[in-house]
C-alpha cells in the first residue's frame, strides 16, 4: 500500500533530530582510563523517548480523571488534542522547531492496529452482523458519495473563485482531497462514542461504517493518487474499470486475508494446551500478522483485522484459558488505549508545525461546510432507502446523530501527510484543511455530541446484565423466527443465520475448537456459568450478602439463611447493630458466641468453596498452573448451582419451613435432640429466634444431603481433597453438636476447614500439616479472634453428647489409632478437658490419612514438612494456646 | 376456504383482520396449500414435510404453537386438531412487522390508535403473549418449573454433551433469577410457584420485544424446499 511504502519503519518519537537541550553530556572523547560513569543517551534515546511519550500521554490521562466534573462534559480526545497542541507548544518554543510529529508510518503500522483489533475483537457480533447491510451502506454508499460530492463541491468552489487562486489544484485533486478527508475515522468515532452511550444499533451503524469504510477510503486514495500522479490526460477508460474493480479486490482481499488468519489463530489456540502461557501472545502476533499481510498486499489491513478479531472471537475465546482470556483482553485494551492516547496527543502536536502546512480561509471554509453538509444529506438519503427495507426504521434522531457523529481523524491526517508535494501542488493548502477538518470534528464536535444526544433524547443504551431469563428468551426468539421462515418458506436473515449456526456447531466449532472446550459450548450454558460465578465470587466477597439478596428470595428456608448470613457479617463488624433492621437477627447475635460461631460455621461451609488444592511452587517460564484457578472456578460454580437448587427444591415441593413445621422433622433425629440438649444442660439463653434458626438450618442439612448423593459420584473423582474434608467434616460435626446449628453438616464435599475449625483444632489442623493449606485467604482472614472464647465453651459441653452418625467412612476409618479416638467407636469425641491436644494427630497418622488420596508427587512434600508438623504439636500441648490459632497462618507461610 | 379465497372481499377481509398485504396473503396461501397438500387445513403432520425445520431443537413447541387455541384466539386453553388458512394467517401476523407494510397514512393511523390505546399495547402484548404460551404448556397462566425445564432442556437437545442434569440447573437457575426479578424479598412462607404473564413482560424489560421478534414476509421465494 502506499502509505505503507512511503513511510519508513522509523520508530515514531525517535524521529527527531539530536538536540542539544535534552543531552546534559555528550559521549565526547574517549577517556583514557576505565570510566566510572558513562552516559549514553544515544544508544537508548529511540526507546526512550516513545517510552516517555507514552508515559506523558498515560499521566495526562491520569490527571484527566481527576476530576470527573471535566471528563463528564469534555470527552478525553479532546483534551488530549489540547494537551498535544500545548506540548507542541513547548517543543516548538524549547527546540526552535517542531518535533515529534505524527508520522503515517508509525500511525499505520504501530497505532492503528491496536485499536482495530480491540474494536474487531470485541465488536458485538451479533449485532454486526444483525445490521450489517446499513453498515456496508453507509461505509461503501456513504463514503462514495461523500468523496465525490465534497470533491466536486470545492472544486467548483475554485472555479467560482472563492478560493485563492494560488491553491493550485484541478478537479483530480479536489477529488483525491475529497476522498482521504470524507471517510470517517474509527479512532476518532470510537473514543467519543464510547462516551456518549447511545443505543446500540446506532452505535454499531456509526462505528461499523468507521471500520469498513477503510477499504472505500483506501482504494480511493489510491485510485485518486495515481490518476493525479499520471495526470489526468493520461487516464484511460480501462483506468476507471480498474479503480472499480480495485475496490472489490481490496475489500474483499481484506477480509479474505483476515477471515484466514482467523481461521489459522483458532486452528493454532486448539494446541496450546501445554503452552498456556503463549495464548495471548498468539491472538496478537497472527493478527497483527493479519495486518501486515493485508497492508503488504495493498489490501484493506482494517478491514483484515477486524474480520480477523471479529471471526477468531469465538473459537479462540474457547480455546484459552480462563487467565489468557483476562490477559487478552486487559492487554489488548491496554494497548488500544494507549494508542489512541498518543495518536490524539499526536495530532495536537503535529498541528504545531507551521511549515507544514498553508492557510486559505475559502478552502477551509467550504470543506467544513461540505462535508458537514453532504455527510448530513447523504446519511438522509441513504437512510431513506435503507428504511424501506429496515425492519425497525432508523428515524429522524438517530439520522442526527449518524450525520453528527460523522467524525475525521488521524487517519485523514496521516493519509494528507503521505501526498507527494511535487505531485500535488496544493498539498499544504490539504494539510492545514485537514487539521482544522480533524480539529473541528474532534473537539467541536466532539464536545457538543453529548449534550445534543441528550437535548434529541436519543434512546441510550441500559446498561442491564445479562440474564438467564433473557439469553434463554433469545435463543427461543431465534428458533422460532428461524421456524416461521421455514414454514412460511422463505430464505431469509434468520434462515441463514439458522444455516450458519448448523454449519459452524457441525464443522468449524468441531475443527477449530478443543474438544472439551467444544462440549460444554453453549451459549446458554456460558451465561449460566458466569452468573453463577458472579454470584458465588460476590458471595464469598460480601460475607453472604448478594447472595442472599439475588439468589435465595425463595421460601422461608433461604429467608432465614439469610438471616444467618447477615447476622454474621454483624459479628464480623463486631456489633449486632450496624445496618440490620431484623430484629431477629439482632436477637441471634445476642445469643452467644457459640450460636453466632455456629451459625457462622454453617455459613461459611455453604458458601466458601472448597478447601484449595495444594499449589504446587512452580516458577516455569513456559508454564502457569492454571488448573488451581479453573478448578476454584469450578467448585465455585458447582457450590453456587448447589445452592440454587438446593433452594428451588424447596419450592418445587412447596415445603414452606414455618416456625413450628420444623420441630417435628427435628424429633425425627436423634442427632438434633441431642443438639437440643445439649443447649438446655448448657443452660445458654433460649430465645425463639435462635431456635429458629437451627431448626431451618436442619432442613437445609436434609436438602443438601439429598443433593449430595445425587452428585457426590461425579464429584469425587474430581478431587483428591475430598476425603480430607470429609474428615474435617466429621470433626466438626462432633464439635458441632454443642453449639446447636453447627452439627449441620452441608455436603462433606464442599466444606472448607472454616474458621471455626481453624480456631478449635490447630493442633489438629497443624498435625494434619497440608490441610492448613487448604484454607482459603478469605477465611483465615475473617475470623475474629475472640470466637476462641465461644469455641472453648462448646469444648467443654462436648462429652455430654452422643456421637453422630458419619457417613464418611473413608476417612473415619483411619482415626480409631487415634489415642482419644479409641473412646467413641463411630468417631473420635474428645474430653473437654484437654480438647486441644486430643486433636493432633501423629504426623504418621496425619500422612497416613492423606496416602490415601494424595498422589504421589506430593509425598516427598509431605514428609519434608514433618518436622514442622511435629514442631506445632509441642506447641500446641504447651498450655500457650493463646497465639496458637494464627498457627494455620504461619503454616501456610511457611508452605508457600 | 381454499376455494373461496380467491374472492376478492375475503382477501380483503382477511387484509383487516391480519394486516397483510393482498401480494402477501396470496403468498402466503400458495405457501399454505403446499404445506397441506392441497387440503383446506394443516395438520400438525403436516409440518413434518418441512425439511428445514426438523434440525430446530424446539420444533414441537413451535409447530404445537400453531395448533394453540389461546394463540388462534379461540378458547382460554387446549389444542386444535387442524388449522385453515385463516387461523394460519392469525398466527403469521403475530410475526409481521408492523410498519413496513402499511402505507403512510397507515402507519399515522396506527400511531394514533397506539397513542390512545397506549394502555393496551396490543401488538407486544400478543407477541408476547406467543412466547407465553409457548412455555406454559398447559395453559394455566404460570409457567412453572416443570415447564420452564422442559423448554431448557429441548433449547438444548441441540447440543449432545450438555445433559439434561445441566439443563434442568439451568432452568431452576433461570426460575430463580425470575422469582427474585418478579418478586423481589419473598416473605418466608411465601412460595414462588410460577412466572405469570405479568412476571414475563417484567423479565422482558430491556429487550425490545417489537424490534426482534418479527419476520420479513416479503419477496417469499416459495417452492422448492418443500416437497
Amino acid at each position: 500500500m502506499l502509505r505503507a511504502a512511503l513511510s519508513l519503519l522509523a520508530l515514531p518519537l525517535a524521529g527527531a533530530a539530536e538536540e542539544p537541550t535534552q543531552k546534559p553530556e555528550s559521549p565526547g572523547e574517549p577517556l583514557p582510563g576505565l570510566e566510572l560513569f558513562r552516559w549514553q543517551w544515544h544508544e537508548v534515546e529511540a526507546p526512550y523517548l516513545v517510552a516517555l511519550w507514552i508515559l506523558v500521554a498515560s499521566l495526562a490521562k491520569i490527571v484527566f480523571h481527576l476530576s470527573r466534573k471535566v471528563t463528564s462534559l469534555v470527552p478525553e480526545s479532546c483534551l488530549l488534542i489540547l494537551l498535544g497542541l500545548v506540548l507542541g507548544g513547548i517543543v516548538l518554543a524549547v527546540a526552535k522547531k517542531a518535533e515529534y510529529q505524527l508520522e503515517p508510518g508509525t500511525f499505520f503500522l504501530f497505532l492503528l492496529p491496536p485499536i482495530v483489533l480491540d474494536s474487531g475483537y470485541f465488536m458485538p457480533s451479533r449485532l454486526f452482523f444483525d445490521n450489517l447491510g446499513a453498515i456496508l451502506t453507509y461505509a461503501v454508499v456513504g463514503t462514495l458519495w461523500n468523496a465525490f460530492t465534497t470533491g466536486a463541491a470545492l472544486w467548483g468552489l475554485q472555479q467560482a473563485g472563492l478560493v485563492a487562486p494560488r491553491v493550485q489544484a484541478g478537479l483530480l485533486d479536489f477529488l483525491l482531497f475529497g476522498s482521504l478527508i470524507s471517510a470517517v475515522d474509527p479512532v476518532a468515532v470510537l473514543a467519543v462514542f464510547e462516551e456518549v452511550h447511545v443505543n446500540e444499533t446506532l452505535f454499531i451503524i456509526v462505528f461499523g461504517e468507521s471500520l469498513l469504510n477503510d477499504a472505500v477510503t483506501v482504494v480511493l486514495y489510491k485510485v485518486c493518487n495515481s490518476f493525479v500522479e499520471m495526470g489526468s490526460a493520461n487516464v484511460q477508460a480501462t483506468d476507471y474499470l480498474k479503480g472499480v474493480a480495485s475496490l472489490f479486490v481490496v475489500s474483499l482481499g481484506g477480509a479474505a486475508v483476515g477471515l484466514v488468519f482467523a481461521f489459522l489463530l483458532a486452528l493454532t489456540t486448539r494446541f496450546t494446551k501445554r503452552v498456556r502461557i503463549i495464548e495471548p501472545l498468539l491472538v496478537f502476533l497472527l493478527a497483527y500478522a493479519a495486518y501486515l499481510t493485508a497492508e503488504m498486499a495493498s489490501l484493506s489491513a482494517i478491514l483484515a483485522v477486524t474480520m480477523c478479531g471479529l471471526g477468531c472471537k469465538k473459537y479462540v475465546e474457547a480455546n484459552i484459558s480462563h487467565k489468557s482470556r483476562t490477559t487478552v483482553k486487559y492487554t489488548m485494551k491496554t494497548l488500544a488505549s494507549c494508542a489512541e492516547t498518543v495518536i490524539f496527543m499526536l495530532l495536537g502536536i503535529s498541528a504545531v508545525d507551521s511549515s507544514k502546512w498553508a492557510w486559505d480561509s475559502g478552502l477551509v471554509l467550504g470543506t467544513l461546510i461540505f462535508i458537514l453538509f453532504f455527510r448530513a444529506l447523504g446519511v438522509v438519503l441513504q437512510t431513506w432507502v435503507l428504511n424501506q427495507f429496515r425492519l425497525i426504521p432508523l428515524d429522524k434522531i438517530d439520522q442526527v446523530v449518524m450525520s453528527y457523529g460523522g467524525l475525521r481523524g488521524a487517519v485523514a491526517f496521516a493519509l494528507v501527510i503521505l501526498l507527494d508535494r511535487t505531485k500535488v501542488p496544493a498539498k499544504d493548502y490539504f494539510v492545514a484543511t485537514t487539521i482544522v477538518v480533524v480539529f473541528f470534528t474532534v473537539i467541536v464536535q466532539g464536545l457538543t455530541i453529548k449534550p445534543l444526544v441528550k437535548w434529541l433524547k436519543v434512546k441510550r443504551s441500559e446498561h442491564h446484565k445479562p440474564t438467564l431469563n433473557q439469553e434463554l428468551h433469545e435463543h427461543t426468539f431465534d428458533h422460532i423466527l428461524a421456524a416461521v421462515e421455514d414454514v412460511v418458506g422463505h430464505h431469509g436473515y434468520h434462515y441463514w443465520r439458522d444455516r450458519w449456526e448448523q454449519f459452524d456447531k457441525k464443522y468449524l466449532s468441531q475443527l477449530l475448537m478443543r474438544r472439551s472446550a467444544y462440549r460444554i459450548r453453549d451459549q446458554i450454558w456460558d451465561v449460566y456459568y458466569r452468573l453463577n460465578i458472579r454470584d458465588a465470587i460476590s458471595f464469598v466477597d460480601q460475607g453472604g450478602h448478594v447472595l442472599s439478596s439475588t439468589g435465595l428470595t425463595l421460601p422461608s428456608m433461604p429467608s432465614r439463611n439469610s438471616v444467618a448470613e447477615t447476622s454474621v457479617t454483624n459479628l464480623l463488624r463486631e456489633s449486632g447493630s450496624g445496618a440490620c433492621l431484623d430484629l431477629q437477627v439482632i436477637d441471634t447475635v445476642r445469643s452467644g458466641r457459640d450460636r453466632e460461631d455456629a451459625v457462622m460455621h454453617h455459613l461459611l461451609c455453604g458458601g466458601l468453596y472448597k478447601p484449595r488444592r495444594r499449589y504446587k511452587a512452580s516458577c516455569s517460564r513456559h508454564f502457569i498452573s492454571d488448573d488451581a484457578q479453573e478448578r476454584q472456578d469450578k467448585e465455585v460454580f458447582q457450590q453456587n448451582m448447589k445452592r440454587r437448587l438446593e433452594s428451588f427444591k424447596s419450592t418445587k415441593h412447596n415445603i414452606c419451613f414455618t416456625k413450628s413445621k420444623p420441630r417435628p422433622r427435628k424429633t425425627g433425629r436423634r442427632k438434633k435432640d441431642g443438639v437440643a440438649n445439649a443447649e438446655a444442660t448448657n443452660g445458654k439463653p433460649r430465645d425463639l429466634g435462635f431456635q429458629d434458626t437451627a431448626a431451618v438450618i436442619l432442613t437445609v442439612e436434609s436438602e443438601e444431603e439429598e443433593e449430595e448423593s445425587d452428585s457426590s459420584e461425579t464429584e469425587k473423582e474430581d478431587d483428591e481433597g475430598i476425603i480430607f474434608v470429609a474428615r474435617a467434616t466429621s470433626e466438626v460435626l462432633q464439635e458441632g453438636k454443642v453449639s446447636g446449628s453447627l452439627e449441620v453438616c452441608p455436603s462433606p464435599r464442599i466444606i472448607p476447614p472454616s474458621p471455626t475449625c481453624a480456631e478449635k483444632e490447630l493442633p489438629w489442623k497443624s498435625g494434619q500439616g497440608d490441610l492448613a493449606v487448604y484454607v482459603s485467604s478469605e477465611t483465615t482472614k475473617i475470623v475474629p479472634v475472640d470466637m476462641q472464647t465461644g469455641w472453648n465453651q462448646s469444648m467443654s459441653s462436648l462429652e455430654s453428647l452422643a456421637s453422630p452418625p458419619c457417613n464418611q467412612a473413608p476417612t473415619l476409618t483411619c482415626l480409631p489409632p487415634h489415642p482419644r479416638g479409641a473412646e467413641e467407636p463411630q468417631a473420635p469425641l474428645y474430653p473437654p478437658s484437654d480438647p486441644r491436644p486430643s486433636f493432633a494427630f501423629p504426623p504418621s497418622l496425619a500422612k497416613a490419612g492423606r496416602s490415601h488420596s494424595e498422589s504421589s508427587a506430593d509425598l516427598p512434600q509431605q514428609q519434608e514438612l514433618q518436622p514442622l508438623m511435629g514442631h506445632k504439636n509441642h506447641t500446641h500441648l504447651s498450655p500457650g494456646t493463646a497465639n496458637s490459632h494464627w498457627c494455620i497462618q504461619f503454616n501456610r507461610g511457611s508452605r508457600l | 376456504m381454499g376455494a373461496a379465497h380467491s374472492a376478492s372481499e375475503e382477501v380483503r377481509e382477511l387484509e383487516g383482520k391480519t394486516g397483510f398485504s393482498s401480494d402477501q396473503i396470496e403468498q402466503l396461501h400458495r405457501r399454505f396449500k403446499q404445506l397441506s397438500g392441497d387440503q383446506p387445513t394443516i395438520r400438525k403432520e403436516n409440518f413434518n414435510n418441512v425439511p428445514d425445520l426438523e434440525l430446530n431443537p424446539i420444533r414441537s413447541k413451535i409447530v404445537r404453537a400453531f395448533f394453540d387455541n389461546r394463540n388462534l384466539r379461540k378458547g382460554p386453553s387446549g389444542l386444535a386438531d387442524e388449522i385453515n388458512f385463516e387461523d394460519f394467517l392469525t398466527i403469521m401476523s403475530y410475526f409481521r412487522p408492523i410498519d413496513t407494510t402499511m402505507g403512510e397514512e397507515q402507519v399515522e393511523l396506527s400511531r394514533k390508535e397506539k397513542l390512545r390505546c397506549a394502555c393496551l399495547q396490543v401488538p407486544l402484548l400478543t407477541r408476547g403473549q406467543v412466547l407465553f404460551h409457548m412455555y406454559d404448556s398447559d395453559s394455566d397462566g404460570r409457567i412453572t418449573l416443570e415447564e420452564y425445564r422442559n423448554v431448557v432442556e429441548e433449547l438444548l437437545s441441540g447440543n449432545p454433551h450438555i445433559e439434561k442434569e445441566s439443563a434442568r440447573s439451568i432452568a431452576d437457575g433461570a426460575m430463580m433469577e425470575a422469582a427474585s426479578v418478579c418478586v423481589g424479598q419473598m416473605e418466608p412462607d411465601q412460595v414462588y410457584e410460577g412466572i405469570t404473564f405479568e412476571d414475563f413482560l417484567k423479565i422482558w424489560q430491556g429487550i425490545d420485544i417489537e424490534t426482534k421478534m418479527h419476520v420479513r414476509f416479503l419477496n417469499m421465494e416459495t417452492m422448492a424446499l418443500c416437497h
